[in-house]
């Protein structure tokens, strides 16, 4: 018998535990648009269907970016740092760059990619505000959550910004200049120790197993998903054009065919075969009475409740939470799509 | 036609199965759905086509590694030559060519483990389709369960591995500084086990001595959390032609490629490994240029007339080309194999002559030159030389003559030599 990638290996746990029970950090670099000009926030309203250009300065807005299909193709935080200049931090960069320069006809707006001139370090857990006073000139405070500001750390100028993709209610993301990473994760690096805490270093856990018991989505799970079917619908402004939208309002109108549903391994079995999408290629199929009703998005664990958890992209209204279900002949259960 | 196909994927009472999409083809400047067509209007979808280049490039590598056995009879220093070789140019490859965005490996992706993400991508544009069973900052695997090249040599199995150590260097030499992965073919198909399966681990978690490049075959450390795939979950076509991921390569960052692509994108184990690791047996003093150029000539001609040796094959080859009863035995049925290859590797060439006395062909050798070797075009040459003492008869023979620049113009005539 194989072991499970994720139950027994102590170094994963640790590293996940103490982002929900102390404070861990980690390099999160993501690739950044910086979108100026007169006309941003009708170009960005345009390229989004969440609102963008209501964003007071200083705060930011998730939203999902969709092609002419209404399809889902990228998802991302959007932040204004002033009037006309907003950051887009993104997983897509390349194809953000040819699709802002391919929407942006009508509209006088300049598009750069600035990933290489930043880092980015998440801080994360409960004591990360405690951690961030500790280094930060002004604080964190007062600091909203989806609010960012310019702030200095030891005199290094630093952009830091309250969200984060591990659902604690208090994590950070302090933005630095690529000179000056290596002195700001120092300075970092040595007060989340002093806080009793750790760097994240696994991939697996601060990209795949804090998010998904959050809830959260990563890149692949939502690949040619459309927002009604992974709840990313709500704060879509109908009232306004945006790429996607006439497809999107045939969603609605005709409802969703399918949803993402969370879902548990039940199994006496740790060493079951379950294809999931998070690794590439095709997920596990999960049938009902013979009839195929999904795939397995995503399957990982949730260090907080001991269980091998994901997602399950099924026909709408096939599964309900409390369901047992065999997945590939091992045993599992619909949950909520949140395990914290 | 992409959204029918996705809501496929849900609704799984279908009575069709699912179909290559009609828009296919177009990402690579092909017509939609381009066939490839032998001389007498017989076609081959752009799938079919993939497959038998492939194979055919497989077999062609297999007897340039039997050359490469002969010019380095020792199987320790072969192995490791080749491999030092692999690395050292992949790796440059690497730093030449960074590629990030196109392989969907994200800036906070430091050390080595985003090489997986490469090498994931690699397998199945060369059809060696299988899956990622996992993909961390200290532990990745990949479990293949077909290859093409599993005929060539275990030699090729470690100097791929080492390729894509390579390839995962230079990629954490662009990143901030993280964790090395020390990549291992723990299981091999060249080797005769049912799966290739690479697992890359950090030393700095699975703590194990140092070793040499050739001798990257593992075992692995972290070998308890293996997944293996039994029989029945194991693919045999790639998933940029499997209707599960709407005939894309698909993985978990993102990275979506069209079938098509791969189609102009080819490399062979001879182009990317075998050859070079001859020159480089050269360039080492292992042997003369002269001579290696003979061996390769000798083992390749032999391969050629191998594959024609029984009559059954011909046949077969007859049917599969659409050879009409009236032709016999004469050139053209060469020049139908030959066409067939080369527009399956989309490689320009024009046709001179097309008759029962001659065919002539100026085929483009850059194209032919796959990933840039241009011994590969000799190496072509040879086969065929050997291909049409069989498939045609001993009269025959195939050979370059009046080649303008940039190209190899190549005759199949009869012609007599007394010391062929």
């Amino acid at each position: 018998m194989n072991k499970n990638i994720f139950a027994h290996d102590e170094w994963k746990r640790r590293e996940h535990m103490a982002v929900r029970e102390c404070v861990g950090y980690y390099l999160f670099t993501h690739q950044l648009m910086e979108v100026t000009g007169e006309d941003v926030g009708r170009f960005l309203d345009y390229v989004y269907p969440n609102n963008i250009a209501t964003l007071a300065v200083g705060r930011d807005r998730y939203t999902t970016m969709l092609n002419e299909a209404g399809e889902i193709i990228d998802d991302v935080v959007v932040m204004r740092l002033e009037e006309d200049r907003y950051w887009v931090s993104t997983l897509y960069g390349t194809k953000a760059d040819d699709w802002f320069y391919y929407h942006s006809e009508n509209f006088d707006v300049d598009t750069s990619e600035i990933t290489e001139d930043w880092h980015m370090f998440a801080v994360q857990g409960p004591k990360s505000k405690e951690v961030l006073n500790s280094i930060l000139s002004n604080g964190v405070e007062d600091l909203k959550f989806f609010q960012n500001r310019k702030d200095e750390i030891d005199g290094m100028e630093v952009i830091v910004n309250r969200g984060g993709f591990t659902g604690e209610k208090f994590g950070y993301e302090i933005y630095c200049s690529a000179d000056d990473t290596d002195a700001v994760q120092e300075i970092i690096d040595k007060a989340v120790k002093d806080a009793g805490g750790r760097e994240v270093t696994e991939f697996q856990v601060f990209a795949w197993t804090l998010p998904t018991e959050a809830g959260f989505y990563y890149m692949r799970d939502l690949n040619h998903t459309n927002p009604f079917e992974v709840g990313l619908d709500k704060n879509i402004n109908w009232d306004k054009e945006f790429i996607g939208k006439e497809a999107l309002l045939k969603v609605k109108e005709n409802g969703p065919e399918r949803e993402m549903v969370g879902f548990e391994v039940t199994d006496e079995n740790e060493d079951f075969y379950i294809r999931s999408k998070q690794y590439g290629g095709p997920g596990e199929p999960v049938y009902l009475d013979g009839e195929e009703i999904g795939r397995v998005s995503k399957l990982v664990y949730s260090y907080v409740k001991n269980v091998n958890n994901g997602y399950i992209l099924a026909k709408k209204g096939s599964l309900h939470i409390g369901d047992k279900i065999k997945i590939h002949g091992y045993d599992c259960v619909i949950t909520e799509k949140n395990w914290l | 036609m992409h959204i029918l196909n996705r809501i496929r994927e849900v609704d799984m009472n279908k009575k069709i199965d699912g179909r290559i999409p009609q828009n296919s083809g177009d990402g690579a400047g092909f017509k939609t759905f381009n066939a490839v067509q032998s001389p007498w209007n017989k076609l081959m979808s752009y799938k079919d086509a993939l497959h038998y280049a492939s194979r055919f490039e497989a077999v062609l590598s297999a007897a340039v590694a039997q050359a490469y056995r002969i010019i380095i009879p020792d199987y320790a220093t072969r192995a490791s030559e080749m491999c030092k070789e692999a690395y050292a140019r992949l790796y440059q490859t690497g730093i030449n060519y960074p590629n990030d965005d196109g392989f969907g490996i994200h800036p906070f992706m430091c050390g080595s483990y985003p090489g997986a993400l490469i090498g994931d991508k690699g397998d199945d544009a060369l059809l060696m389709c299988g899956r990622c069973q996992d993909f961390g900052t200290y532990r990745c695997e990949k479990e293949l369960d077909v290859c093409d090249w599993d005929i060539c040599c275990s030699e090729l199995c470690r100097a791929t591995t080492m390729s894509l150590q390579g390839q995962a260097d230079a990629t954490e030499s662009r990143h901030r500084k993280g964790h090395k992965l020390d990549y291992l073919m723990v299981e091999a198909k060249g080797c005769g086990d049912r799966h290739c399966r690479i697992i890359a681990e950090s030393r700095e978690k699975y703590p194990a001595p140092e070793h040499e490049l050739w001798q990257s075959f593992g075992p692995a450390v972290s070998d308890e959390y293996k997944k293996y795939s039994e029989e029945e979950d194991c693919v045999d076509e790639s998933m940029m032609f499997r209707e599960e991921c709407d005939y894309h390569f698909v993985n978990g960052t993102n990275n979506e490629t069209d079938s098509s692509n791969q189609m102009v994108n080819l490399s062979t184990a001879a182009s990317l490994y075998l050859l070079p690791a001859i020159d480089n047996a050269v360039k080492l003093g292992y042997t003369t240029a002269e001579n290696a150029e003979w061996i390769k000539k000798c083992v390749l001609e032999a391969a050629g007339k191998a594959l024609f040796g029984e009559r059954y094959a011909i046949k077969a080859c007859r049917d599969w080309l659409g050879v009409p009863n009236e032709i016999k035995e004469d050139g053209r049925l060469l020049g139908g194999v030959i066409e067939m290859l080369l527009q399956s590797l989309v490689c320009g060439y024009e046709t001179e002559a097309f008759n029962e006395n001659e065919v002539i062909y100026v085929i483009n050798r850059g194209d032919l030159a796959i990933t840039g070797t241009q011994s590969l075009c000799e190496a072509h040459l040879y086969m065929w030389q050997g291909m049409v003492k069989t498939l045609v008869n001993a009269q025959w023979s195939v050979w370059e003559e009046d080649s303008p620049k940039g190209k190899m113009r190549i005759k199949i005539a009869k012609k007599i030599d007394k010391f062929m």
